[in-house]
């Protein structure tokens, strides 16, 4: 009987196996010690590994991402948290100038070795300033890794790949997610590939590139759309940065039409990296426009009931994006 | 120099004659081996030998040779951009520190980091990013790596006034605190933080007060002398070492020259230029050694012969080593 289990407790799993298999292994952030974090992603790790592996550190972002490099540059594999991806800019220095560009400025000689664990994305009630995403910021930095799961298995999975990678990995593990996804994990080892989109529904009529929470909503409005007969293929990214090019041009290539849903802002997000590359190097294929869902140029989710409705992105409003393009 | 009237001021205490002859030839002459480099950096710079910019670090010899001098090889470097000779004090190859000046494929870095940011790997030297306290808070997470795997290695930093403003220097100095890290954090002021004056950096008389607010020592010293600066460090570094902690020791001294080689600095008036000059780090130090008798001419003059030699041998080999391939530009964006 296959074990089904919570995208967080898959967290805590993968972070509890690495652990335990790899000494140079530590976990380092706020309120992630006695407490287990403010989600109980950490939860049972302190007392299982102690405050030398499981460390509470002073509350300074900036730091914590430096001193987990330090820490890489002498052979450990620190995976550094940053609470919620809304606090994440004090640390943008040291992410951007010292992470990034370790590797490529010393031609090699050093590498970053470090995962920074970022709780992100948008739930119910959780406003302005803990509802941000924000991976795509780091997904204009080569040298930086950038992975969302979407499932269960992939949490423990992409978490394990993202520790083993010599290179700085960026790992967002999207909020409303935690509970609410559940699936099947294996209860032992096993890794997925960090630059690997993953096919959730095959289809013929229309593709769906999207990430994150939004993959379980396009799957639903994909469900939908079956029943009228348009079969839409969404395609997981999973990996953010280095996009998995491969498989979002083989898919737009069958299907011939392209839709892009993502729960962060609109101008300048992933989106348009996405639709440029299926511009580029897929145009004679398309039989429509390239239409983009995304979450709204609004600084952030505001908080009153009716205003985040509106802000939230939702399966009408990605069934409109592919109706508009069945019509194609 | 130090600031009398400050308890965060540490008078030195040994006498100088405490100090070994050989010792003392050694710190001079790592003293005149960064003035040289240094000048004759400045120098090709202007010849347009090479290109970008160059940040010298004349009139402050004494806070690199005497912090740097006693590190072990397996110790680190945290260096910030005026610090490229802190390479050469942990013996880095004169070859590779002009190549790296050049921009040349036998850099380093393979010609990636601009001039002055040099950092050698196998020295344990952090190669540079231009982020002001950028290092000191990398070199921190040095230190506390080193303390995790049991290490008896410490790391110095070196940052100018001007980083002690930034949020990550108090970070990162909190953080080592908090853990006793084996860490020296040498912080070289110069009064002048690009064009601003340290009254508008802070209004503490003596940097390293910040320290107590970390809760570990911290020293002012007179950082145009060789030997206040190293017997400070060395008693900073073996206290590291022990595994008893951090120590913050501010080195008073200048710049004789622009922030940059493209800053003609007249912010500053001539007449402080002049008065610093007059406390020549390494003059005042030859000064003494010659004074002593521990130096005499002919050997003086047999040390700056044989730098001569060697640095006229590294440009000659910056010059002749060839530039990286273009087709090299995107090597190293990942590790595999």
């Amino acid at each position: 009987m296959p074990r089904t289990i919570n995208y967080i407790d898959a967290i805590t799993e993968a972070l509890d196996q690495e652990m335990g298999r790899d000494d140079r292994v530590f976990i380092m952030g706020e309120d992630i010690g006695p407490s287990g974090g403010v989600f109980k992603a950490t939860a049972g790790l302190f007392d299982k590994y102690g405050e030398d592996r499981v460390l509470d550190t002073p509350l300074a972002e900036n730091n914590i991402i430096a001193s987990a490099i330090g820490a890489a540059m002498v052979g450990l594999r620190p995976v550094p948290e940053i609470q919620f991806a809304d606090f994440i800019t004090p640390a943008m220095d040291t992410i951007v100038q010292q992470a990034a560009k370790i590797h490529y400025r010393s031609a090699g000689a050093y590498t970053c070795p470090i995962t920074i664990r970022i709780c992100c994305g948008a739930s119910s009630g959780s406003g302005l300033y803990h509802s941000q995403e924000n991976a795509t910021w780091f997904t204009h930095e080569p040298g930086l890794k950038v992975v969302m799961p979407s499932t269960a298995y992939d949490a423990k999975g992409l978490l394990l790949a993202a520790i083993r990678d010599p290179n700085p990995v960026l790992y967002f593990e999207h909020k409303k997610l935690y509970r609410s996804v559940k699936g099947e994990v294996p209860e032992g080892d096993f890794t997925v590939p960090l630059g690997k989109a993953a096919v959730r529904r095959e289809g013929r009529d229309l593709t769906v590139l999207t990430y994150g929470s939004m993959v379980s909503l396009s799957l639903e409005a994909a469900e939908l759309m079956s029943k009228r007969g348009v079969e839409a293929e969404v395609l997981d990214l999973r990996t953010l940065s280095p996009l998995d090019k491969e498989a979002i041009l083989t898919s737009v290539r069958k299907t011939s039409k392209c839709l892009i849903v993502h729960e962060d802002k609109r101008t300048m997000g992933l989106g348009a990296e996405l639709s440029a590359i299926v511009g580029e190097e897929a145009f004679d294929d398309l039989d429509g426009p390239i239409v983009r869902i995304t979450g709204p140029d609004i600084p952030a989710m505001p908080f009153s009931p009716p205003l985040e409705k509106a802000w939230l992105l939702n399966v009408d409003k990605i069934l409109a994006g592919m109706e508009k393009l069945a019509a194609y | 120099m130090a600031s009398k009237g400050s308890r965060a001021v540490l008078e030195p205490e040994t006498e100088k004659s405490a100090y070994s002859n050989e010792l003392c030839i050694s710190l001079y002459t790592a003293l005149l081996k960064c003035r040289m480099c240094d000048e004759k950096a400045r120098i090709l710079f202007r010849q347009s030998k090479f290109g970008g910019n160059f940040y010298s670090g004349v009139g402050q010899e004494a806070t690199e040779v005497g912090a740097a001098f006693t590190l072990r090889k397996d110790d680190w470097i945290a260096p910030s951009h005026r610090d490229w000779t802190s390479n050469i004090i942990k013996g880095a190859p004169l070859k590779s520190c002009f190549a790296q000046l050049f921009a040349k494929a036998t850099s380093p870095d393979r010609g990636r980091s601009s001039p002055a940011h040099m950092g050698f790997p196998d020295l344990h030297v952090i190669t540079p990013a231009s982020s002001i306290a950028g290092q000191l808070a990398v070199g921190t997470g040095v230190a506390f790596g080193l303390k995790r795997l049991k290490k008896d290695t410490v790391v110095v930093a070196f940052f100018g006034d001007g980083a002690t403003s930034i949020g990550g220097f108090h970070e990162a100095l909190n953080f080592a605190g908090v853990h006793r890290l084996p860490i020296i954090y040498i912080c070289q002021n110069n009064l002048w933080a690009e064009s601003v004056p340290l009254r508008l950096q802070t209004a503490l008389k003596d940097l390293s007060e910040r320290a107590k607010a970390y809760g570990f020592p911290g020293y002012s010293v007179d950082g145009n002398d060789v030997l206040a600066v190293y017997e400070s460090a060395t008693k900073a570094i073996a206290r590291a070492r022990a595994g008893e902690g951090p120590t913050l020791i501010e080195c008073k001294t200048y710049r004789w020259y622009g922030h940059s080689e493209i800053d003609p600095a007249k912010y500053r008036i001539k007449e402080e230029v002049e008065a610093w000059k007059k406390r020549d780090p390494v003059l005042a130090f030859e000064k003494y050694l010659l004074d002593k008798k521990i130096l005499n001419d002919s050997r003086r003059a047999q040390i700056a012969v044989d730098i001569n030699r060697e640095i006229d041998d590294a440009v000659e080999f910056a010059e002749n080593s060839p530039y990286p391939d273009p087709s090299e530009i995107t090597n190293f964006v990942w590790a595999d």
